[in-house]
Order: C-alpha cells, then structure tokens, then sequence
C-alpha cells in the first residue's frame, strides 16, 4: 500500500477512469489558446534564424564559425554535448524510474520521453554540419565501398559516437511511440472529428485494448526499456570518450564516462522539470502533476548535484594530487582563475551549490524556485561543457598554439535555432498528443485505497 | 512484530574461537614478515570498514528515495554500523605501521622524489591521521544518531522520528560522499604514492557500497533461516539481489572506464599501476577480479527466477565477500610486497577480523527489537510484493 501521508498524492480529485481520460485528453479538443500561437510564432522565427545560419555554414563554410586550429571545437560540439545531455533524460526518466517501481513516473515520462526525441534531433544537427561538408556524411556509415575500399576507423570514439546516437535515436523514438499507442486510440474512439479519427487511427494500429494485446505491449515496454537503459549509459559514456581517449590535460581523465552520464541525467531532468512545471501552469494539470511528483524530481535532482558537486572537488583535487604541471595549469590558471574562470564558476555554482537548496522542503514546495532553479541547473550544465571543450583545447601543451575563441552570430544563431526548434517541437507535442500517459496514469488511480488481502507466496 | 535476537551460544563460541585465530595469525606474522601483516591488518580493515559504511549508505539512501519495501530489515545495516568505533580504533593503530606501508611516509623521501614533495602537504602523517580521527568522528556521531532516533521511534512512535531520520540520512550521505571518497584515496590510492585516477575513488565507494548491500542481504537470509525476521520473502529477495546486480553493473563500468582509458591514453604516469601488476598472479587476478565482481552476479542474477532462490543468492554472495577481497588484494599486495603471497596468515587474519565483525554485528542486533516496530512503511514492507 502506498503511504500518502507521508509521500503525498499522485492524483488529487478522486477521479474516475473515464474522468481521467476526459482532463488529459481536453486540451487537443479545446480550442488552440492564444499564447499557444504567440509561442509558437517565437519559436518558428527562432527556428528560421537558426535555418539561416545553416544556410550560411553550408554555402560559405565553417569558416563562418569562431573555431580556429587551437579551438578547432567550440559552440557546437558544447551544444552538441548538452542537447544529448537533455534527450539523456527522457528515457533516463521512464526507464530507470519503470525498472525501479516507481509509479509516480506516470505523469512525467510522456513528457520526458518526447523531450527526448526533440532534443536529439537538435543535438545531431551539430556534428553533421561540423563535418563541413554534410552532404558527404554517409562515409560515416561502415560498408564496403568504391572510395578505395576506405573505411571508418574503429578505433575513434567518433565512430563510436555515431553509432551509439543512431542506436539511441532508435531506440527512444520507438519507446515513445509504443507508449502512444493506446492513448492513441483513446483519441480515436473519443474525438468527434472525422479527420482526427483518421489520423489519431492510422497511427493507432487498430489497438483494441484486449488483454492480449496488453500483454504484448507490457512485454514489448520492458524489453525496449531494457535495451534503452543500457543505451542510456553508453551513448553519453561514449560522448565522453571523445574526451577522455585524448591526452589532453583537462580532458583526460578516467572520471569521465560516469560523470558525463550522471551531468547528462543531471540536465535532463533538469529540463524536464522545467517542462513539466510550465505544463502544469498552463494546461492545469495540478492534479495529476502534484507537489510530490515536483517533490520527487527535487530529491533526484539534490542527490544527482551532490554526485556533480564531489565529482568537480575530485577532478580539482586530483589535478593537484597528480602533481602534473599540465594538469595543474589546466586546472588551476585556464579554469578556476583566468580567462574562462566565469563559466567555471557558472557551472560549480548553478550545479553544485544552488541545487543543494533542493535539501530544503520550503524550496522544493515553491513551484516558481523550482522553475527558476531547473533554468539554472541548464545553464550551469551548458557552462560545464564549454569549460570543458574550450578551456583545454585553448591552452594546451604548446604555448605557441595557444589561441581564444569566440563564437561568432553565425554559431549563436545555430544555437537559438535548435533553442527554437525544441520549443516548437514541444509545442507541437503539448497541442496534439496526450501530454501525460493516460493508460499508465491510470494504473495509479487508486494507488491509495486498500488492497485486497495480500497473500504471501510459497511457491517460486 | 515484536522479537527479540539471541545470539545462539555457538555462534559466540565460534566468533571467539575466529578472533582467537586471528589475533595468534598477527603475533606470529609480527614476528616472521612484518610488512606482509601490515599489509593484512590494511586490507582486512578496509574492507570491514568499508562494509559497514556501504551499510550506513544503505540506510541514508532508503529514507531519502523514500523506499519501504526494506523498512522491516532496517535493523541489519543499523547493526552493522557498531563496528565503526572498532575500525576507528584499529586505523589509529596503522600508526605503527606507517612505515612498512606506505613509501611517502618515509623520513627524507621528500628530498629525493620531487612528486612526493608537492603531496607532501596532503600526504604527511600528523595530517592523515587527523583525517582518520575526524571521517571516523563524523561517521560515528551520524551513525549514532540515526540509531538513537530509529530506537526512540520503536518506543515512542509517530511521524516526527521519521522526519528527523530523513534529515539526518540527508547529512549522513553528504558526509560519507566527500569523506569516504578522500579515504579510499589516503588508505588505498596512496600506497602507489605516484599513481592517480580520479575514478578510483569513486570506484571505491560503489565497492563499499556493493559489498555492504551484498552482506546485508546475507544477515536477513541467515536471521530468516534462523527463524526471525518471518516476513522475508521472495519479492524482497528479488531487491536485494536487484541491488547487488545493480551496483554488480556499475563496479563492472566504472572498472572498465578506469582500465579503458589509462589503456588507450597510454601515458606512462598513470599506465604504471597496471604495468606493475600485468605478470604472474596479478594478471590472472585482473581478470578474475572483472569475472568474480562483474560478471558472475550480472549473469546469475539477471533472470527473475535465480535472483528470487535463497540457494542461489547465498553463494553468489559469498563468492562475491572473496570478490572484494580479492579486488583489495590486487590494490595492495603489488604496491607494498610485490609479490604475491597467500597462506595461513592471511586466511586467519581474515577469519579473525570476521568473527569480530561478526559478533559486533550480532550483539548489536540484540539491543533493539529486529523489527522497527512504528517505522511508517513497515506494513507496506511486510506485505512487499511485485
């Protein structure tokens, strides 16, 4: 039996099935609100800036970017990291809080895991136009070919990249998608619009919701869930190895893999609390996003910043600890202090200590704190990966090929345009799909009434 | 729900009988291969003491996640946490063997190695052992603490016990993630004075973590066999052994990550410690060690089925207790004897610090009820199925 006293609710209302239904579905019948229109046409004009700045990578070359022979990688692949950092957590969320019984993950993971998607879309877009010439990027691809034969060499954590991401890609999408499936058909069976039957139809593969069908898709959940948890931990301790196989000081470190994967999760979830605070303001949906649903993203959030918190003192402490001059320097002239030293603050600031106010129920119990704090913690992580990529690159071994970097409009362009894009894809996901798992969020319904007598097993 | 542990007389006579081996395996090794004891009285001190802080964890990391499927077993971590004031005594006693141990606290060492120089403010022994004296004072106190408001509770009853637990789990992990970190670097890292991996600490604290959850599922098979603790069932079973398989996982990763790296980085400052040990013994140990810590508990444990059997689970664990000391092995042996030996005398200083722990562990049960009778989610714990 589920405490409430003590966990607090995950529905309020006392709603019945079919209620449930009804306030989920309301928003895609309802008329479009006006704001929905406002935030949609900033995104679009964000996102058409973005595509004009893409234009001028593409015809004029990435001699249009701030990156230079020192800094050879600079706004895109920070933004390539942090993007995937965010579509970390969609699956992150759903899967890991499935395998672990959590049920208040109900009213979340839609959300998240459409997140998720979105923002690997964005993240990809970066890699592919740093290749310069994007319309040759299938030579990334491994098979036998005419240019030589020539192949992609395996022993590059690019490579490794490449597949990880395509995988995962892959992967979340169709968890996202089978999740739908029978929300879907909700939609069909309910709406009163011909053309909306046809397509919410089309796309629900006749699902019928027999028993059998249930078992299907409870079996096929857990098995894509299975794949997607392992893919969670590999893409991003993939990314990390772009680093880290280097010998680089600053990024050569064998902290990596799991700090990456923890920061990666650390700002997805960060992004899925802000989604999911602004989706409960605007569409109310304050009884089945409850305080201890937010309660419960504070306390991951806390306990991931302590992790982020140890990982940064570790990382300085063994720099010092080492007693390598690279390091040291790294560390100590190009990070705390010198020229970066605001982004360094930034991220220990927004990552390591502001999160820890999560300790507190007060904070946790204001939504607008939340808001404020999850914004931060997105900030703070996007710092981390710039102090990461252009603080090593840009003083490394040779003082002599030591050099700065600045982004120029064309690469802050790039990234307002795939700001913009993600906020229209999320728009696009508020406006027409069941923002919250209706089928899933039903089986918590009545979390809290009485079981029937429970019986101890001997069997098994 | 109310029961009382005793400690049966056999279990007594054989934990006496373990110290009584243990404490003749040290004079004797004193006397014939002092460094080799001293390396033994290291490992079988770290590794005890990292069970009992993977336990401490293990209770801090319940209350914060909110998890009531373990409330009714949470006296076990709690016992195991009374061996803490006898590792704090046993690391103030390294003292003496400082010397044999660890090559940076060699008087004049500072003049000849330069890198020893620059650690030398960390690395010194009147600072090392302020260290121990204050890991060992915080742990303590939390501990105490914890224990002290979980026994209030079992008395007094309602939800302001359970408040205050939280609270202090939420100090409690904050604690043990900075201090514990730095002592696996101060008692292990440090003995290959020139090595560093900013993992390896990290890696140790999930090893202490893993082995902590490992043991505790051990004390609840046994007590249940014993005949207390009736509620264990196969649903609880099935989260214990998804913790050890989980954190079997993550040992495995971060193992990987450390040797993964060093390996292709190839630089001669860190690829030392796995040159060191890549010939003889500790080459086959390196790769036990992967199939022993990661490997056997992924495989065994991943059906739903074996990871339910009692028959199944308490060999694993077993397997795995030789897993964490054999990791420890591995760590310390190269870089204070450069050999491998293996005989009478490490066998019987194990025995003897588990016959130790053991009775610490048991004695502890006896004080409290097994069972934290007004813990909020005891009844969703007792009626624990899925």
């Amino acid at each position: 039996m589920y405490k409430t006293e003590i966990r607090g609710k995950l529905i309020s209302g006392d709603k019945s099935l079919g209620q449930i239904s009804q306030d989920i579905l309301r928003p895609i019948d309802a008329k479009t609100p006006r704001w929905w229109y406002a935030a949609m046409t900033m995104s679009l004009a964000l996102f058409g800036w973005g595509l004009y700045c893409k234009y001028i990578t593409v015809s004029q070359g990435i001699g249009t970017w701030g990156v230079n022979n020192t800094v050879a990688w600079g706004w895109e692949i920070v933004n390539f990291v942090w993007w995937i950092g965010i579509g970390h957590a969609g699956t992150a969320f759903s899967i890991f809080l499935l395998i672990l019984r959590q049920k208040w993950r109900t009213a979340i993971n839609r959300a998240a895991e459409a997140m998720t998607v979105v923002a690997v879309l964005c993240a990809s877009l970066f890699p592919l136009l740093h290749m310069g010439r994007p319309w040759l990027f299938f030579f990334i691809f491994p098979y036998p070919n005419t240019r030589g034969p020539l192949w992609v060499n395996f022993n590059s954590p690019l490579f490794w990249d490449f597949v990880a991401i395509s995988a995962y890609m892959l992967i979340s999408a169709s968890f996202w998608y089978f999740g739908m499936v029978p929300d879907f058909a909700t939609i069909r069976d309910t709406t009163k619009s011909k053309i909306k039957k046809a397509i919410y139809g089309f796309f629900a593969f006749g699902w019928v919701g027999s028993s059998k069908e249930w078992l299907r898709y409870e079996g096929l959940s857990f098995v894509l869930g299975g794949i997607a948890a392992v893919l969670v931990v590999s893409v991003h301790s993939i990314v990390s190895t772009d680093f880290a196989v280097s010998v680089e000081p600053g990024w050569h470190t064998t902290i990596f893999p799991p700090y990456f994967v923890v920061g990666a999760i650390f700002s997805g979830f960060a992004m899925v609390l802000t989604l999911v605070t602004l989706m409960r303001k605007l569409y109310k949906m304050e009884d089945f996003i409850t305080d201890s649903h937010v309660d419960a993203v504070c306390r991951i959030l806390v306990f991931i910043s302590l992790i982020m918190g140890t990982a940064y003192i570790t990382e300085i402490f063994m720099a010092w600890y080492s007693g390598s001059e690279y390091e040291m320097y790294t560390f100590f002239k190009n990070r705390i202090t010198g020229e970066y030293a605001l982004q360094f603050w930034g991220m220990f600031t927004f990552n390591a200590i502001i999160p820890q106010l999560f300790w507190f129920k007060k904070v946790r119990s204001k939504l607008w704190v939340v808001f404020i704090i999850s914004l931060l913690i997105n900030w703070g992580m996007w710092f981390e990966r710039f102090n990461i990529v252009v603080t090593s690159l840009s003083r490394d071994y040779l003082p002599a090929n030591w050099a700065e970097y600045h982004p120029t409009w064309v690469e802050i362009g790039f990234f307002t345009g795939t700001i913009g894009m993600f906020a229209a894809g999320v728009l696009l996901f508020f406006r027409y799909i069941p923002m919250i798992a209706i089928s899933e969020i039903k089986s918590v319904s009545k979390y809290d009434k009485p079981m029937p007598e429970p019986k101890i097993e001997h069997h098994d | 729900m109310d029961e009382k542990f005793i400690i049966p007389k056999k279990f007594k006579t054989i934990s006496y009988a373990l110290i009584g081996i243990g404490v003749l395996a040290f004079v004797i090794g004193f006397f014939t291969d002092a460094q080799r004891t001293w390396a033994n009285y290291l490992l079988n001190n770290y590794y005890f003491v990292s069970i009992a802080i993977g336990a401490a964890f293990f209770i801090g990391i319940q209350y914060i996640a909110q998890a009531g499927w373990s409330a009714a077993f949470k006296r076990i971590p709690e016992a195991m946490t009374a061996y803490l004031p006898f590792a704090a005594l046993f690391f103030l006693l390294l003292f003496f063997g400082m010397h044999s141990l660890y090559h940076w606290s060699h008087e004049g060492i500072a003049e000849t190695d330069e890198l020893i120089a620059h650690k030398q403010p960390y690395l010194n022994i009147p600072f090392f052992f302020v260290r121990v004296i204050v890991f060992f004072g915080l742990w303590i106190l939390m501990t105490r603490l914890i224990r002290k408001i979980s026994i209030k509770e079992d008395l007094e009853g309602g939800l302001a016990y359970f408040h205050t637990s939280e609270r202090y789990s939420k100090i409690l992990i904050f604690i043990i993630a900075i201090t514990f970190t730095l002592f696996a670097v101060d008692m292990l890292m440090s003995l290959e004075v020139h090595w560093f991996s900013t993992l390896y600490a990290a890696k140790s604290f999930i090893s202490a973590f893993y082995h902590g959850a490992t043991i505790i599922t051990l004390i609840a098979i046994i007590l249940h066999q014993m005949g207390y603790l009736k509620m264990l069932n196969n649903s609880h079973l099935h989260d214990f052994s998804r913790y050890i398989f989980m954190l079997a996982i993550i040992w495995g990763y971060f193992n990987f990550s450390q040797f993964m790296l060093i390996w292709y980085g190839n630089i001669p400052e860190e690829t030392s410690f796995y040159v060191h040990r890549w010939h003889g013994a500790f080459k086959i140990l390196f790769f036990a060690n992967i199939l022993i810590n990661w490997f056997l508990p992924f495989i065994v444990l991943m059906p739903r089925k074996t990871s339910r059997s009692k028959p199944v689970l308490v060999p694993v664990i077993l397997i795995l207790m030789a897993g964490q000391y054999m990791e420890l092995y591995y760590d310390i042996w190269p870089a204070v004897l450069h050999e491998a030996k293996f005989g009478l005398l490490e066998i019987g200083a194990f025995l003897g610090y588990l016959g130790l722990f053991a009775l610490v562990t048991a004695t502890a049960l006896t004080k409290a009820n097994l069972v934290p009778r007004n813990h909020p989610y005891l009844e969703e714990s007792v009626y624990h199925h899925f």
